[in-house]
């Protein structure tokens, strides 16, 4: 057990923990910096014309959507090694491998926000912009996106939500983010106090996520 | 002087033609009815003036400027980009549906435009826009939301929205068929006036005691061909074309 009057073992149980809990927010940061942008990216591409933009994107999204994040996270991690011919030697950062497959993996989900939400804006919006003399540039971020957004912010608030929980998962290729360290502290201290502090951390998150989400829809609430 | 020509134009949709041999002009000044049963190409014929749609082939040329062309070979040529741009804004539309953007005030529904595509500064923008409102009769209205307006109102804000890039001609599509017979009135009203000041028009619309009145010129369309074209009047209230006749008749017993 923990003994709390243990002045010494409680801040330091409390610093690896605090530590733990940066990378965790770093991962939740860069994913979304990464994949918030890449998914209407993703979006666009999905909704083209052209067969041979659009067919490998929806396979892309069909392989992130369709497999679990965990497989996806380890394949991306120690796949190159393994694909790459022998004498590269490759490896690289475990940090750079699990913020690469999260932004891949959220991206997949945000595009098929993007283009529901994109899809239920009707033709109309976009005649009445071009007919004004909009460019296609100008419709989209001046008249469309602005509605997107504010249609999409629900499903995107769940789709945070899940984030800041499955940042757990970078821990199987052994980034040390808050889950980990609260593992091996419990198993380190027997304790069961680690997991808990971990836990009560994800919670208040997942609360401040859904506070600033609250805030954007009431921002925009201001028009129907 | 002329501001719209129209010649041998062609349009379909997947092999089946929408407009046939259409051809027609519209001169300065003048208010254009057209009138016709659903389906006959109405709108089909504004979305081709206003670069909605294109052309299969034919001519057409908006104040002095060739928007497209067809070759000896039977090929429709439409002009450059950039002079398809002018073109563009040569043309103002108002649509049934009024497609207001929801997201922007009633003012910055109509400054929108001037400000980023016209490059007009804002004070400019919104002095010009507060004129046209007040000439709507919409003064009070500036800070609403289209959400806030009653149809006939979102309809006069469509309409001061495309007067505010000062079109060399206003399309309408059926402005008022979306709308119960108070607000049609309101829309009208303001049509008319437009009218007076002598807007160049070209109007789509069911109302044919409007078109009689305040149309000079009126178009009957029928299966995507004018069956009949000449004065609004005459067109309305003696027609020469049995199905023109048997149409103004359907209307008449409403
Ligand atoms: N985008 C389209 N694709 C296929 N057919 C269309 C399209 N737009 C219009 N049509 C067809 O063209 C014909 C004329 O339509 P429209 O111009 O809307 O007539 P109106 O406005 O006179 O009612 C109709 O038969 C309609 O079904
Ligand atoms: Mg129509």
């Amino acid at each position: 057990m923990i003994n709390f009057t243990d002045w010494e073992s409680t801040t330091k149980l409390l610093r690896y923990l605090a530590e733990g809990s940066v990378t965790t927010l770093k991962v939740f940061f860069l994913t979304l910096l990464f994949s918030l942008p890449l998914g209407l990216i993703v979006a666009l591409g999905r909704m083209s014309k052209h067969w041979w933009l659009r067919e490998p994107i929806k396979l892309y999204i069909l392989i992130m959507r369709g497999t679990p994040l965990l497989l996806q996270l380890v394949f991306i991690y120690y796949g190159p090694y393994y694909i790459l011919p022998k004498w590269l030697n490759f490896s690289y950062d475990r940090f750079v491998a699990a913020i690469l497959a999260f932004s891949l993996n959220y991206a997949a989900y945000f595009a098929e926000i993007y283009r529901g939400g994109i899809e239920s804006i009707s033709l109309g919006q976009y005649e009445a912009a071009w007919v004004l003399g909009f460019t296609r540039v100008q419709t989209f971020f001046r008249i469309v996106l602005p509605q997107v957004i504010k249609r999409i912010l629900p499903a995107t608030s769940n789709e945070v939500i899940t984030l800041v929980k499955d940042t757990a998962l970078v821990h199987t290729i052994g980034v040390s983010e808050l889950f980990r360290v609260a593992k091996n502290e419990a198993a380190r201290t027997l304790a069961v106090t680690p997991i808990f502090v971990a836990g009560l951390f994800y919670l208040v998150m997942n609360w401040v996520v859904t506070k600033v989400f609250e805030m954007a829809e009431k921002k925009l609430d201001y028009y129907r | 002087m002329q501001m719209l020509k129209v010649e041998h134009l062609y349009k379909g949709f997947d092999g089946k033609p929408v407009l046939k041999n259409v051809s027609f002009e519209l001169n300065k000044g003048e208010v254009l009815a057209v009138i016709g049963p659903s389906g006959s190409g109405k709108s089909t014929l504004l979305r081709c003036l206003n670069l909605l749609e294109k052309v299969d082939s034919g001519n057409v040329t908006v104040a002095g400027e060739t928007m497209c062309y067809t070759d000896q070979s039977g090929k429709v040529v439409y002009a450059p980009g950039n002079t398809l741009r002018s073109i563009r804004l040569k043309l103002g539309m108002v649509f049934q549906s009024f497609n207001l953007f929801p997201h922007f005030s009633v003012l910055r529904n109509i400054t929108e435009a001037p400000m980023r595509v016209a490059k007009m500064p804002r004070e400019q923008a919104e002095k010009a826009a507060m004129e046209l409102l007040e000439k709507m009769g919409m003064s009070d209205k500036a800070d609403a939301y289209p959400y806030q307006l009653s149809g006939g109102q979102c309809q006069r804000v469509a309409i001061a929205r495309a007067l505010a890039m000062k079109p060399d001609i206003l399309l309408f599509d059926e402005p008022t068929s979306a709308l119960d017979p108070q607000l049609t009135i309101e829309v009208l009203k303001v049509i008319r006036l437009l009218a007076a000041e002598h807007m160049t028009m070209m109007v789509v619309t069911h109302e044919m005691n409007f078109a009689r009145d305040v149309a000079d010129r009126a178009i009957f369309m029928h299966d995507g061909e004018i069956l009949e074209e000449g004065n609004a009047r005459e067109v309305l209230t003696n027609p020469t074309h049995e199905k023109t006749k048997a149409f103004l008749r359907g209307f008449n017993e409403i």
